[in-house]
């Protein structure tokens, strides 16, 4: 190999395509002929680069947040006696649990339904194919970056001071986060569409609105309803926590049992809240199934039967399940919509709050403590996303059937996956703090715990979906299991790796800013903090660093991954 | 409908129209389209110049040329997609290229557009899709077909049945065939009343014989309903079989209006060899 480079190079052209003499059927060279060589591929010095500084920016992690084995191996003594003392754990009257729990589902109906509204006018406003002013895209863009870089818990603690304690902090501020997200995922839907259909509505003079609903709302409904089904998932998730800073749901009690060191109350609401949450996202999963079955091209013909009527559409079985799965879905909306104490009152002196809040941001204060607890949330992201990750991958690669195939382990191990993602990562903070005091090492743990559970669910998925035809093929020459993994299974895995990596590392920095509301380092105790003092300039100091770093954070992400991929 | 009922009763429009390069003698009837000196340049790129044209109510034009010529921008100018850098446009007595949005979106309810690559919905139902040709005579949005009122629900079951696909109205359009779709999108342009129908390589992405049924569908409804057809199309034989009048673009210029009648095969291949010979 290193003899053919060798040759080779010595007759590399200058505009990088290398050539050597072409050999004739007897392996002989025909005087003056050549062959095309392509030239060994050079690494990029962003592929290097980008792993060796995310290194690095670990190293140091490690010895900001004082990560040393022996103060690790002590803290989980720590973290095993306070286990114990959640054993048995108890639920207390359950009747009030019952209402709770459900409080937290209507919270993350309500917020997902009104986000889900607003959004399909922000997408719309903010996609590429927008017809109207300018400034209205700029606008809609605007708003759909600055809600997905701040976390829900924040909105909560922002909406608690405005609307007072209670659901309807806790269903504005899920909607507010959500639009996020759910407004830029729903304009990359309407931007990948082709544009023959918007063409041909528009060529029959239908107006704007008329050609949006016909034609692009209508095409999008399928990737709209699964989006919104995997944001209620994630919404349930989050508004089970939301009791932590007084905005209604399950975290209330959460927050009282432990507040009063009453820890097998705390077990026996953590494990309602993953019981929950694992319900949920089997639902989630269902449902989403049914849609993709029902979107996918091909899969049924007919829409409709022929009604009483030669012009009306009759009733089969799939539209009277579509119809009532809409109707369903509304009602359920409206219902939660009643359920979050919304009163005239209320609302008067809600506006009051807000003209309080908004006029005391100006003008915002920057101090050195802000710029240290963003940075510290950044850090502690860093860090724990590279534990998670390099944890998350032997997981997964233990899990699949590549080089283990050991199925109880495979199982196990999944089942604790599952397990471990039911838990949100504020409840880990707070059983760390209790256990280890307070400090970003506490808020590091539980964030290596919730990357390393969310890694391993992305590596898993993009691991089992490998085309298997190359596998089989470097079997069917004798290539053993390590050798089909590291030639056939890695080089398909490495992109959805890094770019998975990326995500993970982009929502441990959402989570790492709002840990510091149970004090376990970053930002989040000096945002909580700001808000309950009524300093209000160093709120809005510290949400604009935290957007200004989220959104920069984000670029470079983008960039790398463009890069490296 | 809104064609006049002198237009039905005289059928298929004689070949009456005037024309800078065919030399045809006058018409009587206002014409359907008129073009004039028209230009379009995108940056330096100058992509037509000086089109001159006058297209009679009733006439079926094949607007022939090479893939790049101008064909697609020419129909785009007519429908007030474009605007013109030169000349003017005027459709149905209208100039598309200075009215405002509103008076562009009442001229195109009386303009119909058929896309090469159809323009359908394809998880809607045919009904649905040709239900929304009638859009522009509606204020709201709508969606799903019970929202359209009573007699253009009949009207649109009458316009499928006009292209034969009356019994595949409430099937979802991505599973219907090519043709079929195209059929779908006739049908569409059916529920404008449109006056004059614009036809962009309507048959481009079909085989032949479902090219030939889709343009036998649109000169028939053109014939009975007596609307204008300006139809682009690279296949010289169907174009001679379809068409009244010939009209062949090269290189952003009008280089031939003719009768179908006056003009043969090999003339029209003849523009397409130039023009690959014209190519460095």
């Amino acid at each position: 190999m290193s003899g053919t480079m060798k040759e080779t190079a010595a007759d590399t052209r200058p505009d990088g395509v290398g050539t050597k003499r072409r050999r004739s059927n007897s392996g002989q060279l025909p005087p003056g002929a050549t062959q095309a060589v392509p030239k060994r591929p050079r690494v990029s010095a962003a592929t290097l680069g980008i792993p060796l500084a995310y290194l690095a920016v670990t190293v140091f992690g490690v010895w900001w947040i004082d990560i040393r084995p022996a103060a690790v191996a002590a803290g989980f003594g720590d973290i095993a006696r306070l286990l114990e003392r959640m054993v048995p754990p108890t639920t207390g009257p359950f009747p009030d649990l019952l209402a709770l729990t459900l409080e937290t589902l209507w919270i993350a109906v309500a917020g997902t339904g009104l986000a889900t509204i607003a959004s399909v006018f922000l997408a719309a406003a903010a996609s590429r194919h927008f017809t109207g002013p300018r400034v209205v895209r700029w606008l809609a863009q605007g708003i759909i970056i600055v809600t997905r870089a701040v976390p829900s818990l924040i909105f909560a603690i922002l909406f608690v001071r405005i609307f007072g304690l209670g659901p309807l902090a806790g269903g504005l501020a899920i909607a507010f986060h959500s639009i996020g997200m759910v407004g830029k995922m729903m304009a990359d839907v309407f931007e990948e569409q082709a544009p023959s259909p918007r063409e041909a509505i528009a060529s029959v003079g239908a107006n704007r609105l008329q050609n949006f609903v016909s034609t692009t709302l209508t095409r999008a409904l399928p990737a709209v309803t699964s989006l919104v089904i995997y944001r209620l998932d994630i919404n349930v998730r989050a508004s089970a926590i939301l009791g932590l800073v007084g905005a209604g749901g399950i975290g209330v009690a959460l927050q009282t049992a432990i507040g009063s060191l009453n820890y097998r109350r705390a077990a026996g609401i953590i494990l309602v809240i993953v019981c929950l949450l694992l319900i949920l996202e089997l639902v989630a999963y269902l449902v989403q199934r049914a849609v993709a079955e029902h979107a996918d091209e091909h899969t049924q013909s007919q829409l409709h039967v022929a009604g009483a009527a030669q012009a009306d559409p009759g009733w089969n079985r799939s539209r009277v399940l579509r119809t009532a799965a809409a109707v369903s879905a509304l009602m359920l909306f409206l219902f939660s919509l009643s359920q979050l104490s919304l009163n005239p009152a209320r609302l008067g002196q809600a506006w009051d709050n807000a003209a309080a809040l908004l006029s005391g941001f100006v003008p915002p204060v920057f101090t050195e403590q802000i710029l240290l607890g963003i940075f510290e949330s950044v850090i502690m992201a860093f860090t724990a996303t590279f534990f998670g990750v390099l944890l998350g991958l032997i997981i997964a690669v233990l899990s699949t059937r590549h080089l283990i195939r050991f199925e109880p382990l495979s199982l196990t191990l999944r089942a604790v996956v599952v397990f471990m993602r039911g838990i949100p990562d504020i409840v880990y903070a707070l059983i760390f703090v209790a256990a280890l005091g307070l400090g970003p090492f506490a808020g590091f743990l539980a964030l290596s715990i919730s990357c390393t559970a969310l890694a391993s669910k992305f590596f898993t998925d993009s691991l089992q979906n490998v085309d298997p035809a190359p596998l089989r093929a470097l079997e069917a020459t004798g290539a053993g299991r390590v050798q089909v993994f590291v030639s056939g299974v890695w080089p398909q895995f490495v992109p959805s790796f890094i770019g998975n990596s990326l995500f993970t590392s982009d929502l441990a920095l959402r989570e790492s800013a709002v840990l510091g509301i149970v004090g376990a380092g970053g930002i989040g105790f000096l945002l909580d903090e700001s808000v309950a003092t009524l300093n209000y300039q160093q709120t809005a100091g510290i949400l604009i660093g935290l957007i200004v770093v989220v959104v920069a954070l984000e670029s470079v992400a983008r960039w790398a991954r463009r890069k490296v991929i | 409908m809104t064609i006049p009922e002198r237009l039905k009763d005289s059928g298929p429009h004689p070949l009456a129209h005037q024309s800078t390069a065919g030399g045809v003698s006058a018409a009587s009837t206002q014409p359907s389209l008129v073009l004039r000196d028209l230009g379009i340049s995108f940056g330096s790129k100058e992509v037509l110049r000086d089109v001159n044209l006058q297209v009679q109510p009733g006439q079926f034009v094949a607007l022939v040329g090479p893939s790049g010529a101008g064909k697609s921008t020419l129909l785009r100018l007519i429908n007030g997609s474009h605007r013109p850098t030169t000349g003017t446009v005027s459709v149905l007595g209208v100039n598309p290229g200075t009215c405002g949005r509103r008076s562009l979106q009442k001229l195109r309810t009386r303009v119909g557009f058929v896309f090469q690559q159809f323009g359908l919905v394809g998880r809607l139902s045919a009904m649905e899709n040709v239900l929304m040709g009638t859009l522009g005579s509606l204020r709201m949005p709508r969606y799903g077909i019970s929202t359209y009122p009573r007699q253009l629900r009949e009207k649109a079951v009458a316009n499928l049945e006009r292209v034969g696909l009356v019994d595949q109205r409430f099937q979802r359009c991505d599973t219907l065939s090519g043709g079929q779709q195209q059929r779908v999108a006739i049908a569409r342009t059916l529920m404008q009343d449109a006056e004059i129908v614009l036809a962009d390589e309507p048959v481009a992405s079909l085989d032949p014989s479902a090219s030939m049924s889709v343009l036998n569908t649109l000169k028939r409804l053109s014939a009975e309903d007596g609307f204008t057809v300006v139809c682009s199309l690279h296949q010289v034989d169907l174009a001679l079989q379809v068409s009244d009048r010939v009209v062949a673009v090269r290189n952003g210029s009008l280089i031939l209006d003719t009768r179908t009648s006056d003009t043969s095969e090999e003339a029209l291949r003849a523009i397409y060899e130039k023009a690959k010979g014209a190519r460095p």
